[in-house]
């Protein structure tokens, strides 16, 4: 490999490692709040839905997680990233790197409790019955990739315009609960009207997190909605870059 | 062919009004920002060039705010000019302020690794000499302790150790830094010198002028985002003391 790819490969990863490091430092317990995290959340929901909310669908607790855990990495990740480029002044100001780097970081790091609770919605499926199969070492790279891509063109544009007004930080908070409640993650897909559903194409979220719910939860691979999830998502991404681009050139000024 | 750094005319401003308007004045004002008026720019940099060739050590001296960290930035990369052009050929090692990279809760030794990517490196290469880089800044007992808890000095030596160790080919160097105690201002000043002498290309700026004109051939007067004067070293400085001692 050409020496300033590597190099590049090898920054990414100490700034990915960098992000991880910091999050624990000095809790006790470390990294493994990461499988803590979700057993604890599961354990939780699983009262709530068993005990004081009884809801009528079968498994509900696997169904609201199967679709959590995944968009629990996103919206975590768009959290965190709107503060990055502000809070690495120092950095970006000082020392000439690829600015994006820091972003990209903030969101594989993010990834580590997505892979942490996977094993434990892998226990739901098996007490469900319908898997975790082959299926699940096709599909969950994939999604991962397309979630990815997704975050990543919605996390650049929303930490540089972020440099630009800091009200995005507010705004952001409203939008991500709004978007939450507009994505199937508490309900199924179904239940939309036919007529709407076109329009849900709009929210990158919706075909991906159904396409997660059916693999975790049928162990079924839903092309359709991995296809449709893939198109919006690279729009995203080219959105996300291009706004990036554009105002990176006066970040030094606004920062 | 063998420049450098290559500056063509480059101009800079910035915006005179810095506080941030939020996201509702910036609506409510929309006309304005889009023909905003000229008026309030500052120029930093009005009509610079320059060439550094290889190996060649640069001084660059003027008052404060003549534009002489506008200039270095832009050379660094970590703004961009207005107008005008800047190709740079060669890796840079700044060693402006040093430590800009570093994390109070990471170790030195944590540190010492992603500041050398940073300045450069590949992972491997930084393992490979770390022990040098630990050894040069001479707090070995500390390096895997959080950086928070060092003193100001041991920080900056440490910080010193790793820019010095990056195999520099281009150094950008923001006043000889007296860093550490007085043995170590004499170890790092001597390592600078050594990589300057060695043929590392340099580009100094100093309110120091003796040193300018003790480590520097050539030297550039910076004054009011402009070129005063330029050429070797002793004449410059001795132009600019000039000025200032019989000047208003």
């Amino acid at each position: 490999m050409n020496r300033e790819l590597r190099r590049k490969k090898d920054l990414l990863w100490l700034l990915t490692r960098k992000e991880i490091t910091l999050k624990y430092k000095r809790t006790i317990l470390g990294v493994l709040w990461s499988l803590l995290n979700p057993i604890l959340l599961a354990i939780v929901l699983f009262i709530a839905f068993k005990i004081f909310m009884r809801i009528k669908m079968e498994n509900y607790t696997f169904f609201f997680l199967s679709a959590l855990f995944p968009w629990n990495w996103f919206s975590a990740s768009v959290t965190m990233s709107t503060g990055t480029l502000i809070g690495n002044v120092n950095l970006i100001k000082k020392i000439h790197f690829p600015r994006h780097f820091l972003i990209v970081a903030t969101i594989l790091a993010q990834l580590v409790n997505l892979l942490f609770a996977l094993p434990i919605i892998a226990c739901f499926s098996y007490l469900s019955g319908k898997g975790p199969g082959i299926n699940w070492l096709i599909t969950i790279p994939i999604l991962i990739v397309g979630q990815f891509i997704v975050t990543a063109g919605i996390c650049l544009a929303i930490s540089m315009v972020n440099a630009y007004f800091r009200d995005m930080e507010y705004i952001i908070g409203v939008v991500i609960s709004l978007l939450f409640w507009m994505t199937p993650i508490v309900y199924p897909l179904r239940i939309i009207p036919e007529t709407f559903r076109i329009y849900l194409v709009l929210n990158p979220l919706t075909y991906l997190i159904t396409a997660w719910r059916e693999i975790l939860m049928s162990n079924h691979i839903d092309w359709r909605s991995i296809g449709i999830s893939y198109g919006s998502s690279l729009g995203f991404l080219l959105l996300g870059i291009l706004v990036f681009q554009g105002l990176g050139k006066k970040l030094d000024e606004v920062i | 062919m063998n420049g450098v750094v290559e500056i063509k005319d480059v101009w800079k401003k910035f915006p005179m009004h810095r506080d941030k308007p939020g996201f509702k004045e910036f609506l409510v004002n929309l006309p304005k920002f889009v023909n905003r008026n000229s008026n309030s720019d500052f120029w930093a940099l009005k009509g610079i060039s320059i060439d550094v060739k290889q190996g060649e050590c640069l001084g660059i001296i003027g008052k404060n705010g003549a534009g002489k960290s506008t200039l270095l930035s832009l050379i660094l990369g970590t703004i961009y000019p207005t107008k005008g052009g800047i190709k740079v050929s060669q890796k840079i090692t700044p060693l402006l302020d040093i430590g800009a990279g570093f994390h109070p809760d990471l170790t030195g030794r944590e540190n010492i690794i992603i500041n050398g990517v940073l300045l450069g490196l590949t992972k491997d290469e930084v393992m490979g000499r770390i022990e040098d880089v630990v050894s040069f800044s001479g707090i070995k007992e500390f390096i895997d302790m959080p950086v928070r808890t060092y003193s100001t000095g041991m920080y900056l030596r440490l910080a010193f150790s790793v820019a010095i160790h990056t195999d520099p080919e281009l150094l950008i160097i923001d006043e000889i830094l007296a860093v550490g105690d007085e043995a170590f201002q004499k170890k790092s000043r001597e390592a600078l010198l050594a990589l300057i002498k060695e043929g590392v290309t340099t580009i100094f700026v100093s309110h120091n002028l003796s040193a300018v004109k003790e480590i520097c051939r050539r030297a550039i007067w910076l004054d009011d985002g402009m070129i005063q004067a330029e050429g070797e070293s002793e004449k410059v400085v001795g132009d600019y003391l000039r000025l200032i001692t019989h000047g208003q």
